[in-house]
């Protein structure tokens, strides 16, 4: 149905990049861990906090995390005041829920993190939006709003200075993985992993937090399926103006899909927020390399003007860039401005952006419809990254892969669109150490293929409802498919009634707490709504022929489900 | 280092022969098996996924008693089994008895098959934490030569398994020190267990071998609480008088301080094996698991 354009289906057929040790050459020194973690990102880091913080678990188990990277730079990260990591993430309450518990959340920055009260995504090609604000969804605390902004960092060290207390949980980091291997048949063969100082540690269990291209999940002879979504993600931290009277505090977030991709404006503080912006790969380093001044411009138009116009705009700056001769900041002002006048934008309209200076005193009525007017980009903050579909065909490996287990990343990548890459990592990590802890209370095995059971049970299925919601949600908004374009322009209007798309970005929002049943319907249902959209645009556009009453019908009956 | 125990593991196996209530033929069947017991999706598949529930029985009959006798040292979580003296009886690949060791009992897992405690051996001898096990290839008989007595003994679905049931449980329940606790698991005498454990899993769905189970040879509940309620203790130095069941409560329904009978159910769309609720209607029909407990030697 959603011929996948640009993307394309690979699959990683998992390659061992290990050599079986043989027997008599068996390892003489290497020390015996309970449970190695591999990976010291946000995934691993909250895996190794859980179990130091569970008192079963930390008389139990011996733990050691090990990570390439420096973590000494994230434990004492100061970022000078008033600027803000690129890399933000919307924590859902269930997630901040599992994080307070596990004795972390206090060691994150609260004043550097922003509850996202409100969220507004609106349909590029149509204009239909959705709102929803904490309280208007029902949440049970909706001062804390739908989910709370935060910077991998700050998590990341809170998560590192909550570990400072655990003794039985070892820190190598600078520490690469160099190889794994099993160890003989005799002796179970457990995982042995080779570290970069010829140091070995042999595991009980092994856990992947390693991130998309994880070791772990190659050791583990799991293989997984996926594609490029080629759209390259891009992130930025942004400098506006505090939000003016009357128009309440910088607390909502907005998301506007553009056929290239969702462009995402995620509050930090009253004058930064955080972009995500997916684009296709030459767009976005078009727009990169055009410089700040551009990219704040293309910010700002691209979630006020009409969709054609921002067509005709990424066309001008992809060929300035490609002739070495890039657009400079006032040159695309003023292609803004002509497009502005040419849509006949009034000037003192919040659609207005071009040659607006600062906004004083009573703001335009329209101005909580779009963010606040991005005057700047914080230097030295732009990144990218491609963004992917991936998922493991398991979580835990077997037979000779086996005693491995995947979290995070390592086991799925997903869109940003809907904020859950990470929330379904830390979703992973509170199902794994209640797993753990469970064997461990029947003098189970943790590495065992039996204890850990559970752990994929409790969470494949409910990440993988989750995961084909978001691809098909991010297909539904870029494909190029006729008649879905078509039934958008024309009927995208029904957006606002669309339960199933209400349903997932509510449960985007964190609206549904940490139930994973509700999760999976919300998603399922999306995913549902999704396809009969498509399948009831097509329908119309056979039987069209200019009959907007046989359109109308065709959308009631969609909406007729209900 | 590491191989010359393993072979030390393997003569120590072969140190002695059995005979005693074991049948050399079935010996000989699970002999074959014990190889692939340590495989979680092979043949004993069942048999690890019914183990957490047989810990979970374990552990809580265990933390009820000591919660009623006001010994609040075993009533943490992990402290209930901890420093125990524990006798798995038939322990095959050592699946209970890992886990009981695990636990921090001192575990002694016997086996009449050699071929199990080797393969039992092996197995642990990979695994750092099982300092407090160990293994013994003798028939349970041959334990009764030595004065030692433990405080839980345990036989998971051996009973249906043996040639003399009375004598194999007399000699279990001596085994027991006063006071101790006495742990059984295995098959009831029913149609539904017909149907369950031969027809369907060894006949139909071969997921069992043929020849595992002998209708004739499982035992309803009723029977072993009867048993218990005559039972005598022979060769204790203090000759207990007292049975460990009061001989005049009906046999489906023995004192909860005395002996406890839990249906094990498996549902198979969760491939999963739970404890039933207490006197859950038609429970105890299928797999079932007995808890009793020794008289004390104090009046
Ligand atoms: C543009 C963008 C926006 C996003 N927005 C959101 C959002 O709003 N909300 C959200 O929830 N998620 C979001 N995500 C997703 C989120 O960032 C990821 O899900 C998360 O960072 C993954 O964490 P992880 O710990 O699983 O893996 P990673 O962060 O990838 O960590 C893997 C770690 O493993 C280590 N490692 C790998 N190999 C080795 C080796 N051989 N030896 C030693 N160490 C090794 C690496 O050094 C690294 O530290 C976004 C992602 C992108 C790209």
């Amino acid at each position: 149905m959603f011929a996948p354009t640009s993307s394309r289906v690979y699959y990683v057929t998992a390659k061992r990049y290990t050599t079986r040790l043989p027997v008599h050459r068996a390892i003489s020194t290497y020390e015996e861990y309970d449970v190695a973690i591999i990976g010291g990102g946000p995934a691993g880091l909250a895996l190794a906090s859980a179990l130091g913080s569970s008192q079963v678990i930390q008389k139990k188990l011996r733990v050691v995390l090990i990570d390439a990277g420096d973590l000494s730079k994230v434990r004492n990260w100061s970022p000078p005041p008033g600027t803000f990591s690129n890399r933000v993430v919307s924590l859902t309450n269930s997630s901040q829920t599992f994080l307070r518990e596990i004795g972390a959340w206090d060691h994150v920055e609260a004043s550097r993190t922003s509850p996202m009260e409100e969220m507004q995504v609106w349909d590029g090609v149509s204009d239909a939006r959705l709102k929803f604000s904490a309280t208007e969804i029902g949440l049970d605390v909706s001062e804390d709003g739908m989910a709370r902004l935060t910077e991998i960092l700050n998590l990341q060290r809170g998560l590192l200075r909550r570990l400072e207390g655990f003794s039985n949980i070892k820190i190598c980091d600078k520490m690469k993985v160099q190889t794994i291997t099993r160890d003989s048949e005799e002796r179970g063969g457990w995982p042995m992993v080779h570290l970069e100082s010829s140091q070995v540690l042999r595991a009980r269990l092994l856990v992947g937090a390693d991130g998309f291209n994880s070791p772990v999940r190659s050791y583990a002879g799991v293989p997984s399926f996926g594609w490029s979504y080629d759209r390259q993600g891009i992130v930025a931290t942004m400098v506006h103006a505090p939000r003016g009277a009357f128009e309440g505090p910088n607390t909502t977030a907005y998301q506007r899909f553009l056929p290239t991709g969702p462009i995402a404006f995620l509050p930090l503080s009253p004058t930064i927020s955080s972009l995500v912006w997916s684009n296709r790969p030459h767009i976005a380093s078009a727009l990169i390399g055009s410089g700040p001044d551009v990219l704040a411009n293309m910010i700002n138009a691209a979630f006020r003007l009409p969709e054609v116009s921002l067509r005709y705009l990424f066309n001008r700056i992809v060929e300035a860039y490609s002739k070495g001769n890039p657009l400079s900041g006032s040159e695309i002002q003023r292609e803004i401005f002509w497009r502005e006048q040419s849509h006949s934008v009034d000037p003192n309209s919040a659609f207005a952006s071009a040659m607006v200076k600062t906004r004083e005193g009573v703001p335009p009525v329209d101005s909580q419809f779009v963010p606040p007017l991005v005057s700047m980009i914080q230097a030295g903050s732009v990144a990218s990254f491609p963004l992917k579909f991936n998922h493991a065909e398991s979580y835990i490996g077997e037979g000779i892969g086996g005693r491995t287990v995947l979290v995070g990343d390592a086991a799925h990548t997903v869109h940003p669109l809907a904020g859950q890459g990470l929330n379904m990592g830390i979703g992973d990590v509170e199902s794994l150490t209640r797993c753990i802890h469970n064997a461990l209370i029947q003098g189970g095995d943790v590495g065992s293929y039996t204890a850990l059971q559970p752990y994929a049970r409790e969470r494949y299925l409910a990440n993988h409802s989750l995961m084909a919601a978001v691809d098909k949600l991010h297909k539904l908004y870029t494909t190029t498919s006729e008649p879905v374009v078509w039934a958008r322009s024309v009927g995208i209007e029904i957006l606002n009634e669309l339960d199933s798309v209400k349903a997932a970005i509510m449960t985007v929002a964190g609206a549904q707490n940490s139930k994973i049943h509700s999760d999976m319907t919300g998603w399922n249902f999306a995913a549902k709504g999704v396809e009969s959209f498509v399948a009831t645009a097509q329908v119309a556009k056979t039987l069209s022929g200019g009959l907007s009453g046989i359109i109308d019908t065709g959308l009631h009956n969609l909406l007729g489900r209900r | 280092m590491q191989a010359s125990r393993v072979v030390r593991a393997l003569q120590q196996a072969r140190l002695s022969t059995a005979h005693g209530t074991a049948n050399p033929s079935e010996i000989a069947h699970f002999s074959r098996l014990s190889s692939q017991w340590w495989d979680e999706k092979g043949e004993f598949g069942f048999l690890h996924k019914m183990n957490p529930v047989r810990v979970q029985f374990i552990r809580q009959k265990l933390l009820e008693v000591f919660r009623e006798e006001g010994n609040s040292e075993r009533t943490s979580e992990m402290g209930i089994i901890d420093g125990l003296d524990v006798l798995d009886v038939g322990c095959g690949g050592g699946l209970l008895s890992e886990s009981l060791a695990r636990l921090g009992a001192r575990t002694l897992g016997v086996d009449a098959s050699e071929s199990n405690i080797a393969i039992a051996k092996i197995h642990a001898s990979a695994d750092p934490k099982l300092d407090t096990l160990s293994y013994l290839h003798a028939p349970a008989e041959a334990l009764l030569e030595s004065p030692k007595r433990y405080d839980v003994v345990c036989s998971m679905e051996v009973l249906e398994h043996v040639d003399n049931p009375a004598s194999f449980l007399s000699t279990c329940a001596e085994l027991v020190k006063p006071g101790g606790h006495l742990f059984l698991s295995t098959i009831s005498r029913t149609p539904l267990s017909y149907i369950l454990t031969i027809l369907l899993a060894e006949d139909i769905l071969r997921k069992v071998s043929q020849g595992t189970h002998t209708y004739s040879k499982f035992i309803k509940p009723s029977e072993l609480v009867s048993f218990f309620q005559e039972h005598r203790s022979t060769q204790e130095i203090f000759q207990l008088s007292k049975s460990w069941i009061s001989p005049h409560c009906p046999p489906d329904a023995p004192p909860r301080t005395e002996a406890e009978i839990r249906g094990l159910i498996y549902h198979p769309l969760q491939a999963k094996w739970t404890l039933a609720p207490r006197h859950a209607w038609g429970a105890t029909d299928c797999n079932y698991i007995f808890w009793v407990r020794k008289p004390s030697l104090d009046p």
